[in-house]
């Protein structure tokens, strides 16, 4: 029977930095990585040479840009690998990381992801499509808002608050791209997109790094790092859509499965997790992925919302960074970024962002195809 | 003068969708003959299937912004899950106005240039 990561040794977060997401800029995508980076290394109290190994999650840089990258930081010769899986590049990256330190072949590896906003290409498979030239990824999600509204009877202005708690996640973030409050009025007031979608429930269009560093305990002692700060990663699950019933949408049947997987893995039950990071590029992605992880039954997210359960000092805080929609998507690094919120969280130092208590986080990732990543850290 | 296609290898001059169904059972649109999506078989195992075209609504939207200048908004946007199975998005005729999930939906095929036509999904008559 094949194993899961938790049959192989431990492995840690030790080290996590950003380059702040921001709006398009002059900026090189060498400085934003190479910023996220030292800022790793200085968290983790690490030297760039005693990395082993590095996974760059990126998907809009074109062919091979990390070693142009990483030589400033001194070409040591470690062995580079680019990881492109849409938004769940970053993701897919640190799985890599883990697993690499998890068999045993690095003690210490590198995952960074990194973007600038250049256009998306994707090659034709050669099937066409009736209006696909039409659907933008916004375009999917109101299709989605609209199916959940009607099913669940929800309005269109309770699943907009999603956005107003992420703003509000999202000023307290210095590595945000909005850092603004925004009233329920301000978010449906907004220019109006696709249905009731307003540009505050779509994430931004952006560009940043994001960096984490992953340790094996021989590692974390050989090098005399600060073990009372590690976070351990005690799940990695990934699966990809299969053929569904006409009417189950793959988002959220492909979350369910692999919460599943995820959660059966590390022996956590959903009311365990302190807190989530999850994909809520639209607002209604929120809703039904906490009630696809298991927080509540279908349809019961918004109660939750409304209730304040989802907020920092709440029943779970979901996405306490302010997620995809106020701490922004710059690609590769959000599913980077997302397990630096965790770990920060985790250790106890967001600071005006701090949920209480927090002992338990899952990391979410959708990307286009449709693939799902989780990660479930834990603080030992 | 017949009026052209705009995707003659999608659908047919009477809004009949050209879908394909594998030996296994399961029916897919468009037609390709690449490999089923649930059991892999293909080439002469995927055969066409002509579909009717009806079938029930389970979301639809109205886009107000669209990057495509030459793409005019509003219009409306639906997801159509096919008597035959398939589930299809695609643009509906009435361009600003979203329709109740569970609606009943036919192909239509409209005008949408001087000598073009395309197909669009409508409510049933
Ligand atoms: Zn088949």
């Amino acid at each position: 029977m094949a194993r899961t990561l938790k049959d192989l040794r431990p492995v840690y977060v030790v080290g996590v930095g950003w380059h702040r997401y921001q709006n398009p800029s002059d900026i090189s995508y060498v400085t934003l990585g190479v910023t996220a980076i030292r800022e790793a290394l200085a968290d983790a109290r690490l030297e760039w040479p005693s990395v082993e190994s590095a996974y760059i999650g990126t998907a809009l840089l074109g062919m091979a840009p990390g070693r142009p990258m990483l030589r400033h930081l001194g070409a040591t010769g470690l062995p580079i690998s680019h990881i492109e899986n849409a938004s769940a590049s970053g993701s897919t990256a640190f799985r890599q990381a883990c697993i690499e330190v998890a068999s045993g072949l690095s003690d210490v590896s590198l995952a960074v992801g990194v973007d600038k906003r250049n256009p998306v290409r994707r090659e034709s498979t050669g099937v066409d499509h009736l209006a696909e030239d039409a659907i933008a990824q916004f375009t999917h999600f109101s299709l989605l808002t609209n199916e959940y509204a009607h099913r669940h009877k929800v309005s269109f202005e309770d699943i907009a608050r999603v956005a107003v708690k992420n703003h509000r996640n999202g000023a307290k973030n210095k590595n945000a791209q909005r850092q603004r409050e925004r009233s329920l009025e301000e978010v449906l007031g907004g220019k109006k997109v696709a249905g009731s979608l307003t540009a505050l429930q779509c994430t931004p269009i952006g560009e940043g790094a994001a960096a984490a560093i992953i340790a094996s305990e021989d590692g974390i002692r050989r090098l005399g790092l600060d073990g009372g700060r590690a976070v351990r990663v005690v799940s990695s699950t990934a699966r990809s859509e299969r053929v569904y019933d006409a009417g189950l949408g793959f988002d959220a049947v492909l979350t369910k499965e692999t919460a599943a997987l995820a959660l059966a893995e590390a022996q956590i039950s959903p009311k365990e997790l302190d807190i989530i990071e999850l994909h809520d590029a639209f607002t209604v992605e929120e809703l039904h992925y906490i009630e696809n992880i298991g927080l509540c039954p279908e349809g019961h997210g918004v109660h939750l919302l409304k209730e304040g359960a989802l907020d920092i000092g709440g029943r779970c805080a979901v996405n306490p960074s302010g997620g995809l929609i106020a701490m922004g998507h710059p690609i590769g690094p959000t599913g980077v970024g997302q397990i630096g919120e965790i770990t920060t969280q985790l250790r106890g130092e967001a600071g005006a962002r701090q949920h209480p208590g927090a002992r338990t986080g899952l990391a979410h990732m959708v990307g286009v195809g449709a693939v799902c990543y989780m990660h479930l850290l834990q603080k030992p | 003068m017949e009026p052209t296609l705009l995707k003659p290898t999608l659908y047919t001059a009477t809004g009949a969708l050209l879908g394909g169904r594998c030996a296994c059972g399961h029916v897919f649109f468009p037609m390709q003959t690449y490999g089923c999506e649930v059991c892999g078989r293909h080439g002469a195992d995927l055969q066409p299937m002509t579909l009717t075209g009806c079938g029930r609504l389970l979301s639809s939207t109205v886009v107000h912004l669209h990057a495509d200048k030459a793409r005019t908004a509003p219009f409306a946007i639906g997801k159509v899950a096919l008597d035959e199975g398939p589930v299809v998005r695609t643009l509906l005729v009435d361009p600003d106005r979203e329709i109740a999930p569970g609606t009943r939906m036919v192909s239509r095929i409209v005008p949408i240039g001087d000598s073009t036509v395309d197909l669009r999904f409508a409510l049933e008559d």
